[in-house]
């Protein structure tokens, strides 16, 4: 219960930092943080497989840089391994997921544990560390899980390309506009449609000390969203249309072969 | 190359999907199985979701059948009364396997013995029809093609089955019994196959060809022929129900599949009764070793969404 308080009360404290804006951040950047990217919006289309996101923006000169890319938490089930009876491995249960972003994508100037203390980490959510504090895992019962099933749920996510982070990969340069920064994200295409928030925050001192964000949103167009749309709102016609569809592809295919002579 | 699915959510490779259509309509036309235990799996290890894999699947082999039963029916080689029969009791079992799923669930622990019942009748089956179809085809070859065992291993059967109330003639398959058995052995593989999550196709063909003496190529157009309609109810219940049909994935499939199944009706034409047999009992006991190695070593991971076999 105590547990919970304080988990709780640990994401309130982080939602209000990364939702409240910059008011509580001391204003010493000699040159505001800015964030913008592009493609802003990215239509799936029956080609689409995954995109190429550019992110770019001002910053001052010496502060490091880290982009997170972060869908609005979400609760999710997921069954989960054990052996039974000493000699099988199979489903035993569900385990809830609780305040996890579907996507968490990191990228930085530098090593993260040299850019920022672990307190400060955990408090604007950066980094794997700070997610392990932050998403509550719950068996079937209510109560909370062994800490091991964290380590499963980022190996889960990772493999599914959904969760990411990498070090290093932000480039910063100093040209005549001012200090610029820009990092490429390969967008996976496991990520479902929706919008996603791109926030950048500048470090110094092993402080945070400016922040910005920007969004960006993934969604069907055209055959892909009318089919997707059918399927949940008229479902009883979109199974039938599956099994009629089918049911004619298979008698053409075998009149086809029988005239062409295939089957003699 | 790659192409997006609307309810899948993820791209994949559709030349890769064709082949697996192709693959598995082969199987499908060959022996008269529809191909789940293969198919399912093998969709998700390209990404695709367990309910999604699973549902879709269905979709794909309401076509591949489709086309394998008109080929088969063409060929003669379907026993629509018999069909009929196992596919009242096929319902009728399908719809009781649905509660005593319910009731072993709710009693906890379960699914070990749903898997290990399945494991043990999956290498029963496969062994016996291994050992059965070698033995047919050494005592053939001694016998260089007389048909006169088979006649009499035939009538030596009897005894309970004759004594039967509803004693029918199935003309197609050349065998007389009482309506009662395919309606009872129906019903028996529908229960199991619901309890296992799996098609039936794989219980059914040899409940056709070892308790119903059919012959091997009417069993296969008759399997076929059944699993085209238990498949146009999954799909239909599926994508009402749970919107886990992705119709772009499904006709990615079935372009590969409904050739396969023409492809390998034509190839079972060409092969004897038992060299089918065993060729199949061969599948259905790699399918069994491959259950058993899932089970016994340590998954990479150990979390996995909800759904699939």
């Amino acid at each position: 219960m105590k547990r919970m308080f304080m988990n709780s009360a640990r994401c309130a404290l982080a939602a209000a930092v990364v939702f409240s804006g910059l008011a509580a951040l001391p204003v010493q950047a000699a040159q505001a943080l800015t964030c913008s990217v592009t493609p802003n919006t990215i239509p799936i289309t029956f080609s689409y497989h995954g995109a190429q996101l550019k992110i770019t923006g001002r910053s001052a000169d010496p502060d490091d840089l880290i982009v997170t890319i972060t869908s609005e938490p979400v609760d999710t089930a997921l069954k989960y391994k054990e052996k039974v009876g000493g000699l099988v491995w199979m489903k035993k249960g569900t385990l809830e997921f609780k305040g996890a972003p579907r996507i968490y994508m990191l990228h930085s100037t530098a090593a993260l544990d040299r850019i920022l203390g672990a307190v400060e980490r955990e408090q604007h959510l950066l980094g794997y560390d700070a997610l392990r504090g932050h998403i509550r895992i719950e068996d079937s019962t209510g109560s909370p899980a062994d800490e091991k099933w964290f380590d499963e749920y980022l190996k889960f996510k990772k493999e599914e390309k959904v969760y990411d982070l990498q070090e290093g990969t932000v480039v910063r340069q100093h040209g005549e506009e001012g200090n610029t920064y820009q990092v490429e994200v390969a967008w996976p295409y496991q990520a479902p449609p929706g919008t996603y928030t791109v926030a950048v925050v500048a470090a110094r001192d092993g402080k945070v000390v400016d922040r910005a964000s920007a969004n960006f949103e993934i969604k069907s167009v055209g055959v892909t969203a009318a089919l997707s749309k059918m399927a949940f709102n008229q479902p009883g016609l979109y199974g039938i249309m599956a099994v009629v569809f089918a049911l004619l592809a298979g008698l053409a295919v075998g009149a086809i072969f029988k005239k062409g002579g295939g089957s003699h | 190359m790659y192409m997006y699915l609307p309810i899948a959510l993820t791209s994949v490779n559709y030349l890769v999907v064709m082949g697996l259509g192709l693959a598995v309509g082969l199987l499908s036309g060959l022996f008269g199985v529809g191909g789940g235990f293969l198919m399912t799996p093998l969709l998700m290890m390209i990404g695709i979701p367990p309910t999604i894999a699973a549902a879709t699947d269905a979709n794909q082999i309401v076509a591949a059948s489709a086309s394998g039963t008109f080929s088969h029916w063409r060929l003669g080689n379907v026993d629509f009364k018999m069909g009929l029969y196992l596919l009242i009791g096929g319902f009728v079992g399908g719809a009781a396997g649905v509660q005593v799923i319910k009731i072993l669930r709710a009693s906890g622990g379960a699914d070990f013995l749903i898997k290990m019942t399945y494991v043990i009748m999956l290498g029963l089956v496969g062994s016996f029809m291994f050992v059965e179809s070698l033995h047919a085809m050494r005592k053939s070859k001694k016998r260089s093609g007389s048909a006169a065992p088979a006649a009499a291993a035939k009538q030596k059967k009897g005894g309970f089955f004759a004594a039967l109330p509803m004693q029918t003639y199935f003309e197609k398959s050349g065998v007389t019994h009482s309506a009662l058995v395919p309606l009872v052995l129906g019903t028996f593989v529908g229960v199991l196959a619901a309890i296992m999550g799996v098609g039936g196709g794989f219980l059914m063909v040899p409940v056709m060809i070892y308790m119903l003496r059919m012959p091997m190529h009417v069993v296969v157009g008759t399997s076929l022929f059944q699993i085209l309609f238990t498949c146009i109810e999954v799909t239909y219940l599926q994508a009402y129900s749970n919107q886990t049909v992705d119709f772009i994935l499904a006709i990615i499939l079935l372009v590969g599949s409904v050739f396969g199944a023409q492809v390998g009706t034509v190839l079972g034409k060409k092969l004897h009764g038992d060299q089918l047999k065993i060729l199949l009992s061969i599948i259905v006991l790699a399918v069994t070793v491959k259950i058993v190695l899932e089970l016994v070593m340590e998954p990479s991971i150990l979390l996995s969404y909800a759904g699939g076999h």
